[in-house]
């Protein structure tokens, strides 16, 4: 829920990194980009700004000297709504999954594009905005549904013997989207927004081709699916019962 | 060829042990037979030489010794049979004891033959005044020596006595018993000694064979004698050292990412301000290739200890999912539909792996065509390109960290120089391996083999 701003419609950020030579540009930059932006260099100091301030999203390094920004998104995640997206200098695909399941949205490794950073920090109060809720962490934890085991902090699709099967990150971010929203009909539109990548500059046919791949890689028979379905007209649903774990 | 000569410290003991004990039993044995042949001589011949002159002295008193009766008895002609056994030896010590007794003998002659009941009855009578079992020997003999003594102009002497020949078998057991408890007496002792070397010995060489980088086995029990204890911990301590040393460079290597990726990033952030689009573009680029190279370094020093388990994964969704990637940034990759082919590996790394190949496959050839065979003992993925391969003398020398080829190959294609590198190593620790073949038509096949573990 975004609460209401002092400076009318400007999303308030919360900027915290230890370091001086990214945190100052970076806010310089997305001042520029139409964000009001707060800035701490600790999470020892961030702490008294969430309360001061009406902030619509921190964008925290993990990285810090002190309490680290996985503590400090934990504690966002436990005592408010605030979206969090983090900073990560990690590239190991390891290290990555850790910050989501601390609760937060999303993540950017460094080096990073200020350009993708400020997209991201839009889908997410995009996101946050019309969920009316915050969906914490779509990513963190596990998801069985039809026989199949999502687990997705490791982004791992597991079948009933055990195997893993790996999927493309369109696949994965499509499939994650699907089971996040069980029966409910979702357009290629909304598809689209959901599953927007890093990479993926998707279209509409995309969206099609994705579906196609993944009910190859899940569906006993892919001519005629039981669990990814068309509705028409409208665009697909997840016909499985889903439990998360 | 039989080997018989053992490899293991216990075995070379204990056989050397063995040779020797069998040599100087052997000397031992030797002069015991000996000793034990001059002994047996004088106490074959001492009794009958006094028993003969007592006899001849009684004779000369006036009993007179008979044909039939005794064990000395007078005979006309010499009454050993011809085809005994001679003893030429006793004959001969016979003679000359005969003579420092002061009876001159003409021949002697000997024969051996087997012990008979009339002996018995003979010796029986002869120990049985004194009661229990005939005197001289414990048991009953096996034969019975004739000695024949010609008194020149008097005829003949005949005497009867045991001969135990067993004595040189008896003997022959008795020190081959002895050699066997020494063998024991001492192999037992030396064995445990062995063992007590070798086992420390063994566990050190199975902790050196197993260790390697994030080997967090415990240390190597110290035991045994003060030499192999003071190896062991000094191997124990080697391997802490290296083991911190392993974990200094990997925090050093850490640190290192960290310090570069720090102002990277700053710089990254900053370049937003640059107002020229192909200037800002451009350095962007810069950024991202010192980035990757960045990554690529760290993740080779980094394989010794992967933080990834092995899992059993689908190969063929892996190979489709790593396509797939390439497709949706809009390369022209193939890879035909291909059954499931469950194996494990780390499936993150082999992505990595597979990756890179397509990654060059793109790059030189523009396409890729992948390929994903099964054979009996391994699979074969291979990525094809149609670009202009690799130089004959430059397939073995890509494979080397920051290897480019200058005339295919500029900054302007980017990469770090590490994508093969860290290719092949990530393949080998899976225990395969790639291989780069150059087609005739054209073109360069990457291939990675791997072995199917059952």
């Amino acid at each position: 829920m975004l609460h209401a701003d002092a400076m009318g419609d400007t999303p308030h950020l919360l900027l915290v990194d230890d370091e001086r030579s990214i945190r100052e540009p970076l806010a310089q930059y997305l001042t520029r980009q139409g964000f009001r932006v707060t800035q701490a260099a600790d999470a020892e100091s961030a702490r008294p700004r969430l309360t001061a301030y009406a902030i619509d999203l921190a964008i925290i390094d993990i990285m810090m000297p002190g309490e680290d920004g996985l503590s400090l998104c934990r504690h966002i995640a436990a005592t408010s709504d605030t979206p969090v997206i983090l900073l990560t200098a990690k590239a190991e695909e390891t290290d990555r999954i850790v910050g989501l399941e601390m609760g937060a949205d999303d993540y950017v490794v460094k080096p990073f594009s200020p350009r993708e950073l400020a997209t991201r920090v839009k889908v997410v109060l995009r996101r946050a905005n019309a969920g009316g809720t915050r969906q914490h962490a779509p990513e963190s934890g596990s998801y069985a549904f039809a026989g199949w085991l999502l687990r997705s902090g490791e982004r791992v699709l597991v079948d009933r013997g055990g195997v893993s099967v790996p999927l493309s990150t369109g696949e994965y971010n499509l499939l994650l989207a699907l089971i996040t929203r069980p029966r409910q009909v979702l357009t290629r539109d909304q598809l689209l927004d959901l599953t927007q990548g890093r990479e993926a500059a998707a279209f509409d046919r995309a969206i099609d081709n994705q579906v196609s791949r993944l009910r190859r890689k899940i569906e006993a028979d892919p001519k005629s699916p039981e669990i990814i379905k068309t509705v028409w007209g409208g665009g697909y649903t997840l016909a499985a019962e889903v439990t998360r774990l | 060829m039989i080997r018989l000569w053992p490899r293991s410290l216990a075995g070379q003991m204990a056989v050397l042990i063995a040779l020797s004990l069998f040599v100087a039993q052997a000397v031992n044995f030797t002069l015991v037979l000996r000793e034990r042949a001059q002994f047996r001589l004088a106490q074959a011949t001492r009794p009958v030489a006094t028993r003969v002159v007592d006899a001849l002295e009684r004779e000369a008193q006036g009993r007179p010794l008979t044909r039939e009766r005794g064990r000395i008895r007078r005979v006309g002609r010499n009454a050993v049979p011809p085809g005994l056994e001679r003893q030429g030896e006793i004959a001969r010590e016979l003679h000359d004891q005969l003579r420092e007794l002061g009876v001159e003998a003409g021949r002697i002659d000997t024969g051996v033959r087997a012990w008979t009941a009339a002996d018995d009855a003979l010796f029986g009578r002869a120990g049985g005044r004194r009661g229990g079992a005939p005197r001289g020997f414990v048991n009953r003999p096996t034969e019975a020596l004739l000695i024949a003594i010609e008194q020149p102009g008097r005829g003949w002497l005949s005497i009867v006595v045991p001969w135990d020949d067993g004595g040189g078998m008896r003997i022959f057991w008795r020190l081959f018993a002895q050699t066997l408890i020494l063998y024991a007496a001492i192999l037992v002792p030396v064995l445990w000694a062995a063992r007590r070397l070798s086992r420390p010995l063994r566990d050190l060489t199975h902790a050196a064979e197993r260790f390697g980088p994030g080997d967090n086995a415990a240390p190597v029990a110290v035991r045994g004698p003060d030499d192999i204890a003071a190896l062991v911990s000094s191997f124990n301590n080697l391997r802490l050292r290296v083991t911190a040393m392993l974990e200094e460079k990997d925090r050093m290597l850490g640190a290192i990412g960290h310090d570069l990726r720090t102002p990277l990033a700053a710089l990254r952030v900053r370049i937003e301000s640059v107002e020229d689009d192909i200037d800002r573009a451009r350095m962007a680029d810069t950024i991202e290739e010192m980035s990757r190279t960045l990554d690529d370094i760290l993740s080779l020093a980094r394989l010794g200890r992967p933080s990834e388990p092995p899992t059993e994964v689908d190969l063929a969704a892996l190979v489709d999912a790593v396509v797939e990637d390439f497709r949706d940034l809009g390369k022209d990759v193939d890879f035909p539909e291909t059954d499931r082919l469950p194996l494990r590996l780390r499936p993150a790394l082999m992505r990595r792996a597979l990756r890179n190949l397509v990654e060059n496959a793109v790059k030189y050839g523009r396409t890729a065509r992948v390929r994903l065979d099964a054979t009996p003992n391994g699979v074969a993925i291979t990525v094809a390109d149609d670009g202009p391969g690799i130089p004959a003398d430059h397939l073995a020398t890509v494979f080397e960290p920051f290897t480019r080829l200058e005339a295919s190959r500029n900054r302007d294609t980017g990469g770090s120089g590490l994508g093969l590198t860290l290719a092949r190593a990530i393949v080998r620790d899976a225990g395969g391996d790639i291989t780069l073949v150059n087609r005739a038509g054209g073109g360069l096949d990457a291939t990675i083999t791997l072995p199917r573990v059952p």
